[in-house]
């Protein structure tokens, strides 16, 4: 038995726009030269496209890179790293193509997501290398003050082959911000970081916006953009799927129909009772039992144990068949 | 328009060489190559003890034999494709090309690093051995031995250079290496004069003869077309590094 109804979904905010819309270029922060432009950028393996034909423009701020596992986002990053070029299309970086062009590292920071670093170094030891290497005039001083804005100091004489995960992903920042870049870009930074970690690694992240610096992180954690990132890039199978407000994408993340798959004492007279409902939008019988589609996860919840209650149906399992990220962006592929 | 990384990139090469040591330093293989350079070390010792201290039987059995075919190049080799090879192994390599330097200070702070631990440990074993074997040998005693020792700087620098563009290009510098060295040096240049030009240990064994002329079975080169190809090699394998480095290319990665 099926019963189709159509979603209902989150109304777009207007900086916002999903694919395949997202092929245009999407201008954010009004500066005159942006930070960051992609155009019609993409970049291939032999057959595999790793990604598709995506632009978009980014200024100051912090801005959320997107995706499931596999997504292209660290193709992007290090396109924009200057560590790929781009097979089409252009990468600029503060108007200049960062490929083959050394010079733009004064002006960039690089996290990657690779968790090595030269573990028979101190913590200072590393960041003072990095310094030196960017040609500071005083590079102890500048990689004290790096290690104590993501609060390292009491560990930056241990080697760090004795750190902590997350103690790592801070040196590294640390590393990469030594020298003041204006653009910040960070793969996964938050990998491996406790909640308190990471709140601070957020709070220096916006720290830094707010002096006017360009930041792009990615992740495949939505909630880690939550508390940084109001712009947000998502990104599937190598397209941008949705780019703009984090809370508008969050929305219409949250209201997208929700399969949900019940086994009961009697399916076919709970599917009845459900359907009345307008939380309901499409019923199935199938072996593994009840599967019912609803766009409100909430009231959903609340419906389906008064309505087996009222039905006089014994309820045995409820199971959300598509809460992994993957379906959320595939959701939004889809749309 | 692009900037100019050069400035401030001769600076950064002692950093570089600095960080490279530490980590070429820091591997359990580098024991086991100092345990290897301790061999003609020790065989000059059972020569000596022996009675043996003329030139000829100690440059054939133990310079010949080992120094410089076996030693020289397994230690430069490893030196050399590990100067980048761990690096792109795990990494770190980030670290050092995300800067605003010029490649050619990079490949050469790299190179630097691992001429030199492949030159101390090679050197010292062969300086060693020839000064307690050939030290009753008198004045051309100490000319072999000299010679012996400017054979493994030579070497050790065309080997590391070579390898350590190589591994640049290949993952599998080190078993390309340890190819060449047995299949190429230690069997086709012998059975083949023709290929001497194409020879690292050709390259060394000629440019020694500038001090001394080394009794050595096939060496086939002059000091001057020696040194002249040695220093054709350098160059061009350290460009070649340089402009490949330039193209260094990242994987994308999982995502």
């Amino acid at each position: 038995m099926t019963a189709p109804r159509a979603p209902e979904v989150g109304a777009l905010a207007p900086s916002r726009e999903l694919a395949p819309e997202a092929n245009a270029p999407t201008t954010r922060a009004p500066a005159a030269s942006p930070a960051i432009e992609l155009v019609h950028a993409a970049r291939w393996y032999g057959n595999v496209v790793a990604v598709n034909d995506v632009s978009f423009t980014l200024g100051a701020g912090v801005t959320g890179l997107l995706g499931p596992n596999g997504a292209g986002k660290t193709t992007l990053l290090h396109m924009l790293a200057g560590f790929l070029a781009p097979s089409a299309g252009e990468v600029r970086v503060l108007g200049r193509m960062p490929h083959r062009d050394p010079s733009v590292y004064r002006q960039i920071g690089l996290v990657p997501e690779r968790e090595a670093v030269y573990s028979f170094l101190t913590g200072l030891e590393y960041v003072r290398f990095n310094a030196r290497l960017q040609g500071l005039p005083n590079a102890g001083g500048a990689a004290r003050a790096a290690i104590a804005r993501v609060g390292l100091e009491d560990a930056m004489d241990r080697p760090i082959g004795t750190y902590s995960k997350g103690m790592r992903q801070r040196v590294k920042v640390a590393g990469s911000l030594v020298h003041d870049p204006q653009v910040l870009l960070l793969d996964e930074p938050f990998n491996g970081m406790d909640p308190r970690q990471r709140i601070a690694m957020m709070d220096l992240l916006g720290e830094l916006a707010e002096a006017g610096r360009t930041i792009l992180f990615s992740s495949h954690v939505l909630e880690e953009v939550e508390r940084v990132g109001t712009e947000i890039l998502v990104m599937v199978a190598g397209r941008l799927a949705a780019s703009g407000d984090y809370h508008a994408i969050r929305a219409l993340m949250t209201d997208r129909p929700h399969t949900i798959t019940l086994r009961s004492s009697d399916d076919r007279r709970l599917a009845t009772a459900l359907m009345a409902d307008p939380a309901v939008f499409a019923v199935e019988l199938t072996e593994a039992g009840l599967s019912v589609q609803t766009a409100q996860l909430g009231a959903f919840r609340r419906l389906v144990a008064g309505a087996s209650r009222s039905a006089g149906v014994r309820l045995f399992e409820v199971v959300s068949a598509d809460e992994s990220l993957e379906h959320v962006f595939d959701y939004l592929v889809r749309r | 328009m692009r900037g100019n990384p050069g400035v401030g990139s001769i600076g950064a090469i002692p950093e570089i060489a600095r960080i490279t040591l530490r980590q070429l330093l820091g591997r359990r293989r580098t024991l086991l190559l100092v345990l290897l350079s301790t061999l003609p070390v020790l065989l000059a010792i059972a020569f000596r003890a022996g009675g043996e201290t003329a030139i000829e039987p100690f440059t054939r059995r133990v310079f010949d034999t080992i120094s410089i075919t076996i030693l020289l190049p397994l230690v430069a080799i490893l030196f050399g494709s590990g100067a980048f090879g761990a690096e792109i192994d795990d990494g770190t390599i980030v670290y050092l090309l995300a800067k605003p330097l010029s490649r050619w200070a990079v490949v050469a702070g790299k190179a630097l690093s691992a001429a030199a631990v492949a030159i101390l440990l090679t050197v010292a074993s062969t300086a060693l051995a020839g000064f307690i074997d050939l030290a009753p040998a008198g004045n051309d005693g100490v000319l072999a031995t000299e010679a012996q020792v400017l054979a493994m700087v030579v070497g050790s620098v065309c080997y590391v250079s070579l390898f350590l563009a190589l591994s640049l290009f290949t993952r599998r510098a080190l078993v390309i290496g340890v190819g060449y060295m047995l299949v190429w040096e230690g069997a086709l240049s012998v059975l083949l004069p023709g290929i001497a030009n194409l020879s690292i240990r050709q390259y060394a064994l000629g440019a020694s003869a500038a001090i001394y002329s080394l009794p050595v079975q096939e060496a086939r080169l002059s000091a001057e077309t020696g040194f002249i190809l040695a220093g054709v090699l350098v160059a061009a394998t350290l460009a070649i590094a340089t402009w490949r480095l330039m193209r260094f290319e990242l994987p994308g990665g999982a995502d």
